[in-house]
């Protein structure tokens, strides 16, 4: 079971993985701090092993050298220590060898010492061993013991760890053998203390380390404020083209400098100016365009109301004429008023291309608006035989509607389905549900082709010109039944076969202003349950659109 | 008696056109041409009603009407060639109490001017209470407080509709029917239009009215009526 952790976690990623992606300054800054901790690790690292060598080397020297040079005195004292007669006070001898010694190696961090003798000499007599205080003689190991004893005149050295009190320092002992007359060999062990070499070593590291991390700190910041400062006018620019992409036409860049920031600002500019002019300019156009088709509708209107009230009186004495003159006047009064039909069409189409409609808006009950469009087309339906059906499961409530928008959508689509129907059965479904309403209306005749149902929608666009219609439309029906349903917020839609009929769906938002969804009817509509409208030469088509229910 | 009618109309051909038309049906017309010569033509005729186009040149249609209305409440039909929503609703609210669309056919035309002239229905009371509004059927006077309330006949008649039935609620296209005549589906922005008119002149508050009450989704009904 998913906890709610590990989604917040997930989201919290998700947020990081969208910052990432969207700023390109993040990312140009987090590469950029990347590679330099690389390299200035690499290089510091260098540094540090480089700079280590040599101070090790460098005190490695000194000791060798001080270590040589004691040995030569001891050594010395020894021989002179000799008398006339042969004989030598080893203890003597020893005190001052060691006092010469400690004169001699005068090493920061001090040195101590150990005279120890080689193990194993049988001689006349032999001399203490001596040590300094505190030196603990674990440091020396049995192999430089070993190597020492061989006396063959080297220095042998070895890098130790002294203990002292509570940490350990880095050491070196150095040995060498001596030879003590009349007491045989004995090993000369100086141990040098190289604490000060590791203190300064850690120093250098420290330093290393903290100027490492400046660096980094200060060239992402640089980085940072550069990015910044490139980016800046790449985003603004951005912005003022989203702006100008929403019809902010009047939006340009600052042009500052003649850098190439500058050169974008300027050029976007001049792309912004010629756009301007070109959609004011084709706006303009329209605008004189629709305001000529709505003036020339409306010029016509006053001479066609004379016409239109000529022909009427003409039409109703039409009984006192001869059979042609009668006729010319019946002729004269239909082709009248189809052409009042086609204006107020266009007019209507008019005012949509210059969006000049507004809702008029009322509770209305779609059942009972349908139940009267279809009363209306009922003497049409009749006279072609097409038997009218309502199949309404739902829509009996008050809807806030446009009801004469409504109403004319309806009735050009009865009209339609009576004109192209063949006489069959017409079925209008109305159903609705929580967000949406909708009104399908199904004939069962002629149906359309791919082609025609592209084209179905267009404007002045006819089925096939040569039909003979009966509700005289004027080929702008469908285009402004688009826009009625569009100015509700609502969609109009076709499915149409050859041969199984068409179907016209309007769908409305039940509430003005929110968005539909699913329309409630399906398209085509479920055919009513006792079948008799099914499309006899259909039944692979039905067991498929069964099937996807 | 014949009904005498002012047509006006800038278009000459039409108004000749609607002459022939009314005078078929056996009214008396009187033609002006232009707003100016509408007002004095008013004056000096005393028309049973005025046929008035919009778009007048100099003084126009809406001006034109609102002066009238400031005289009189003679039945004002309108002639339009913008069936838009503003020039309509700016035509009803100046005081016209219908309108007909150009191109217009003569039925229609006389319909509604038929309606407009014909008396108001016989009624068997003489008296109504409306609110606390007091309708002198008979007199077709109004009263609150004896003071009297100047209405024109078609507010008269709306008021008398929703008043001789006081507990029915009244759709538009009731009120349509029997206001304005209307057999078949019309333009229901004339009740409003009416309804808001009528409320500015009876109502102590037209924002919160007490005589012309609405019923949301349905339409209206007259307010209960008290005794003053």
């Amino acid at each position: 079971m998913p906890a709610p952790v590990p989604y917040g976690w997930r989201s919290t990623v998700g947020r990081l993985r969208h910052v990432w992606r969207t700023s390109l300054q993040l990312r140009t800054v987090a590469i950029t701090v990347l590679f330099t901790t690389v390299g200035v690790t690499l290089i510091s690292g260098y540094m540090s092993i480089s700079i280590a060598t040599n101070l090790y080397d460098a005190r490695k020297q000194q000791v060798l050298a001080e270590a040589r040079q004691a040995t030569a005195s001891a050594q010395q004292l020894f021989d002179s220590s000799v008398t006339q007669t042969g004989t030598i006070d080893v203890e003597a001898a020893n005190q001052a060898a060691q006092l010469a010694i400690s004169n001699v190696t005068a090493s920061p961090g001090g040195s101590q010492l150990a005279i120890l003798r080689t193990p194993g000499q049988v001689t006349q007599q032999t001399m203490t061993a001596r040590l300094s205080m505190g030196l603990d003689l674990s440091v020396i190991s049995e192999e430089l013991r070993d190597q020492v004893a061989a006396d063959d005149g080297v220095l042998y050295s070895q890098a130790v760890s002294i203990p002292d009190e509570e940490r350990i320092d880095p050491g070196l002992v150095v040995g060498s053998a001596l030879e003590v007359p009349t007491a045989g060999q004995y090993e000369l062990y100086l141990v040098y203390n190289v604490r000060d070499v590791q203190e300064t070593l850690d120093f250098v590291q420290q330093t290393l380390v903290i100027g490492s991390l400046l660096l980094i700190g200060t060239i992402g910041l640089v980085t940072y404020f550069v990015v910044r400062l490139a980016i800046g006018p790449v985003r603004l620019a951005a912005e003022t083209a989203e702006r100008l992409a929403d019809g902010q036409l009047d939006q340009r860049i600052p042009e500052r400098g003649e850098d190439v920031i500058a050169t974008l600002a300027r050029s976007f500019n001049r792309m912004a100016d010629s756009l301007q002019r070109q959609i004011t300019q084709l706006a303009d156009l329209s605008r004189v365009q629709q305001r000529f088709v709505s003036d020339v509708s409306h010029e016509l209107r006053t001479p066609l109301t004379t016409i239109r009230l000529a022909g009427d009186v003409l039409y109703d004495q039409r009984d006192q004429f001869t059979p042609t003159t009668a006729r010319t006047a019946e002729l004269l009064h239909t082709q009248v008023e189809r052409f009042e039909v086609m204006l107020a069409d266009l007019l209507e189409m008019s005012r949509y291309d210059a969006g000049a409609v507004e809702l008029d808006v009322e509770p209305t009950n779609l059942v009972r608006l349908v139940e009267e469009s279809l009363e209306g087309i009922r003497p049409l339906a009749d006279e072609r035989s097409s038997e009218l059906r309502l199949v309404a499961p739902g829509g009996y409530f008050e809807a806030d509607v446009d009801a004469r928008r409504v109403r004319r959508v309806l009735q050009n689509l009865l009209g339609n389905a009576v004109d192209h129907g063949e006489g069959k059965p017409i079925v209008v479904h109305v159903d609705s549900d929580a967000d949406a309403i909708a009104i399908a209306v199904r004939d069962y005749g002629l149906g359309m082709d791919e082609a025609q149902l592209e084209r179905v929608f267009d404007r002045f666009w006819r089925a096939d010109p040569s039909r003979q219609r009966t509700t005289g439309g004027t080929g702008l029906g469908l285009a402004i039944a688009t826009e009625d349903a569009q100015v509700h917020g609502g969609q109009l839609d076709v499915w149409s076969r050859p041969g199984e009929g068409t179907c016209f769906r309007l769908t409305l938002p039940r509430r003005r202003g929110e968005a539909i969804g699913r329309s409630p009817i399906d398209l085509p509509p479920a055919e009513p349950l006792d079948g008799a409208l099914q499309p006899d030469d259909a039944p692979g088509d039905r067991a498929a659109r069964e099937g996807e229910r | 008696m014949t009904a005498r009618i002012l047509v006006v109309d800038d278009d000459t051909a039409l108004a000749e056109m609607i002459g022939i038309v009314l005078g078929a049906e056996g009214f008396e017309t009187h033609f002006s041409y232009d707003g100016e010569a509408a007002l004095d033509a008013f004056a000096e005729l005393k028309p049973d009603l005025v046929l008035l186009d919009l778009m007048l040149p100099g003084l126009d249609g809406i001006a034109v009407c609102a002066r009238i209305r400031e005289t009189s409440g003679t039945p004002i039909i309108m002639l339009t060639a913008k069936s838009d929503a503003s020039d309509v609703v700016d035509g009803l609210e100046s005081g016209a109490d219908d309108y007909v669309v150009k191109p217009f056919n003569p039925k229609e035309l006389v319909a509604r001017i038929r309606t407009r002239l014909r008396p108001t229905p016989d009624s068997s009371v003489e008296t109504l209470r409306i609110g606390d509004l007091l309708i002198n059927v008979t007199g077709h006077e109004v009263t609150r407080d004896a003071q009297q309330i100047s209405l024109t006949p078609l507010e008269f008649d709306l008021l008398l509709a929703l008043a001789l039935k006081p507990n029915q609620v009244f759709t538009r296209e009731m009120l349509l029917e029997q206001v304005w005549g209307y057999h078949y589906k019309a333009d229901t922005r004339l009740v409003n239009v009416h309804v808001q008119r009528l409320r500015a002149k009876v109502e102590l508050d037209p924002d919160n009215p007490a005589i012309v009450m609405t019923v949301r989704g349905v339409g209206y009904r007259a307010g209960a009526s008290t005794s003053p």
